[in-house]
C-alpha cells in the first residue's frame, strides 16, 4: 500500500496518490459528490429567492 | 553468423540513436510549448486588469502590464538565471548535494559573458538551456504580473516596473532556489514540496503585493472617512472574466513546465517524469487534479458571492490551493480543498479591505493567503509520505515564514525607496483626471462606451 514503509519514490510502481489503497479515495468522492449536490440545492434555493424578489 | 550478429549490433545502436534523438526533441519540444502556452497567462493579466480599471485608466493599466513582461524577461535573463543556480544552498553560495548549484557553478552557466555565455546563447550541443530558461523567465515574469493587479490605477509605471523587476527576477527567484531546486536546502534539509509553486511563486507575489500595497495607499474614494470601504467598479467585467479564464489556460503551461522529462541527462528517471524534487509525476496526475480543483474553487466561490469575478479567482484560488500537491493529491481531495479556498477567498479579502487594503482585484487574497493556504493543506495532507517525511509544524512554519518575508520584506522596503524618491504613487490631480488622459497618447474607447443597466431593454 502507498505510501510504503520505506520513504523511497523509486519503489512505486502503482498508484501514487495519498491514502491509495485505503478507504479514503472513497470517502473523498463521497464527500465531493454531496458538496456538488448540496451547492445545487442551495443555488436552488437561492435563485428561487431572487425571482421571487424581482416580482414583488 | 559473425555478420549477421554484427549487423543487428549496428542496427541496434542506430535505433538507440534515434531513440535518443527522438527523446531529445520530444523534451526541447516540451518546454518550448509550454512558454507560449504561459504568455496565454500574460494575455489574461492583460485583460482581467484593464477591464477591472475604470476606463479612464484602462490603458495606462495594459502598459503596466505589458512593460512589466519586457522587463523582466531581459532582467531574469541577466540576473535572475544565475540567482536560481546561484543561491540554492543559502547565503554560503556553496555547491549543493546534487552539484547543480552554487557560485561556481551558477558562474560556469548563467552569466551572459566569458565563458558562461556558451550556455546562455544558441549552441548545437545544448538542447536544455534555452526552453529552461524560456519557461523559467516565464513563472518569473508571471509572478511580476500578480503584483500588478493589485495596484492598479495610481502606480508611477517606472516604479511599478522597478517593483516587478525586483520581484521577478530577484526575491520570488531566491524562493525558487531554496524551495523549488534539488539542491534547495529547504528541499534537502526540511523535506519542502511544493510541486507547482503555490508558496513559491503565489505566497511570495501576494505577500509582495501586500508589502507594495502598505505604501501605495488605496485609491481616491475608495475609503470613506470612517474607514467603511466603497466599491470601485472596473469598466468591463465580462473583460476581466475571460482574462482570468485565459490565466487558467495559461497555467496548463505553467504547471506542465514544472514537469522534469525523462531520459535526459539531466533527468531524474529514465522512463517517467518527475517533479523538481525527483518526486515521480504523470501529466495524467496534473489532468485529474488541476481540472476537479478549477471546478471545486468555481463552485466554492458562488457558494457565497454568486460573482463572476469571484467565480473565476475561485478558478485560480483552487488551482493555487492544489498546486503544492497536484503530483499527489486524490482527484476528490483536490476538488474538496479547492471548494474551501474558493470559499474563504472572498472573505479573507474582505477582511484585508477592512484593514485599510485597497488591493484593486483581490491579488493579496488569491495569490497569498491562498498560495499560503495550498502549502498548508499540503503539511497537513501530506505528513509522512516519502519526499515529505519530514514535514512537521516547524517545517509548515518555516514554509510558511519563508514565502511571507521572501515576498513581504522585498515588497515593503523597495516601495520605501520608490515613496521617497516621488516614483511610487501619482498625483491626487492625476489620478483623478485618469492616468490615460495624462499619460498615454491613445484612447482606449474614442467613441465612448454606451451605459448599460436594468432599464435597458
Amino acid at each position: 500500500m502507498f505510501p510504503y514503509d520505506k520513504a523511497d519514490w523509486s519503489t512505486v510502481d502503482g498508484p501514487m496518490f495519498m491514502l491509495a489503497g485505503t478507504a479514503w479515495p472513497g470517502i473523498f468522492t463521497a464527500i465531493a459528490a454531496v458538496i456538488c449536490v448540496w451547492v445545487l440545492v442551495a443555488g436552488n434555493r437561492s435563485e428561487q429567492a431572487q425571482y421571487k424578489k424581482a416580482e414583488k | 553468423m559473425e555478420q549477421q550478429l554484427a549487423e543487428l549490433t549496428a542496427s541496434v545502436a542506430a535505433l538507440k540513436a534515434s531513440a535518443g534523438v527522438t527523446n531529445t526533441n520530444f523534451a526541447e519540444t516540451f518546454y518550448y510549448l509550454s512558454i507560449p502556452l504561459m504568455i496565454i497567462i500574460h494575455a489574461g493579466f492583460l485583460a482581467y486588469e484593464m477591464g477591472s480599471s475604470r476606463s479612464k485608466n484602462v490603458l495606462s493599466s495594459g502598459v503596466k502590464n505589458i512593460l512589466a513582461f519586457a522587463f523582466v524577461i531581459p532582467t531574469f535573463y541577466f540576473v535572475g538565471w544565475w540567482v536560481y543556480w546561484g543561491f540554492p544552498t543559502g547565503l554560503t553560495f556553496s555547491e549543493g548535494p546534487m552539484g547543480i548549484s552554487g557560485w561556481a557553478y551558477a558562474n560556469s552557466i548563467a552569466w551572459g559573458w566569458g565563458e558562461s555565455a556558451a550556455y546562455m546563447g544558441p549552441n548545437i550541443e545544448d538542447q536544455a538551456s534555452g526552453v529552461f530558461f524560456g519557461a523559467f523567465a516565464m513563472f518569473a515574469a508571471t509572478t511580476a504580473s500578480i503584483m500588478s493587479g493589485a495596484v492598479i490605477e495610481r502606480i508611477q509605471t517606472v516604479g511599478f516596473i522597478i517593483l516587478a523587476v525586483v520581484l521577478g527576477s530577484f526575491a520570488w527567484v531566491v524562493a525558487a532556489a531554496w524551495g523549488w531546486h534539488a539542491d534547495g536546502w529547504l528541499v534537502t534539509q526540511w523535506g519542502v514540496h511544493d510541486f507547482g509553486a503555490a508558496g513559491l511563486v503565489h505566497a511570495v507575489a501576494g505577500f509582495f503585493a501586500l508589502g507594495v500595497l502598505m505604501h501605495l495607499g488605496p485609491r481616491i474614494g475608495k475609503f470613506n472617512a470612517d474607514g467603511t470601504a466603497n466599491h470601485i467598479a472596473g469598466h468591463n467585467m465580462p473583460l476581466t472574466v475571460v482574462g482570468l479564464m485565459l490565466i487558467i489556460v495559461g497555467f496548463w503551461g505553467f504547471l506542465m513546465a514544472c514537469v522534469i522529462v525523462p531520459g535526459e541527462a539531466f533527468s531524474w528517471f529514465a522512463d517517467k517524469q518527475a517533479t523538481i524534487y525527483g518526486t515521480p509525476i504523470t501529466l495524467s496526475s496534473l489532468a485529474f487534479n488541476i481540472l476537479m480543483a478549477i471546478a471545486g474553487g468555481i463552485i466554492g466561490a458562488w457558494i457565497w458571492t454568486k460573482d463572476p469575478f469571484w467565480m473565476m479567482s475561485g478558478a485560480l484560488a483552487g488551482i493555487i490551493s492544489t498546486a503544492s500537491g497536484l503530483d499527489i493529491y486524490y482527484p476528490a481531495l483536490a476538488f474538496i480543498i479547492a471548494v474551501s479556498a474558493g470559499m474563504i477567498l472572498k472573505p479573507a479579502a474582505t477582511w484585508l479591505e477592512n484593514r485599510g487594503i485597497d488591493d484593486a482585484v483581490g491579488a493579496v487574497t488569491v495569490h497569498g493567503t491562498i498560495g499560503l493556504y495550498g502549502v498548508v493543506m499540503l503539511g497537513i495532507f501530506g505528513s509522512g509520505f516519502p519526499a515529505l517525511a519530514i514535514e512537521n509544524t516547524s517545517v509548515l512554519l518555516a514554509r510558511y515564514g519563508h514565502v511571507f518575508l521572501l515576498g513581504f520584506v522585498p515588497g515593503l522596503y523597495v516601495a520605501i525607496i520608490l515613496k521617497k524618491l516621488g516614483m511610487l504613487r501619482v498625483p491626487a490631480t492625476a489620478e483623478v483626471a485618469g492616468l490615460d488622459t495624462v499619460k498615454v497618447p491613445a484612447q482606449g474607447y474614442p467613441e465612448g462606451i454606451a451605459p448599460s443597466g436594468p432599464a435597458s431593454s
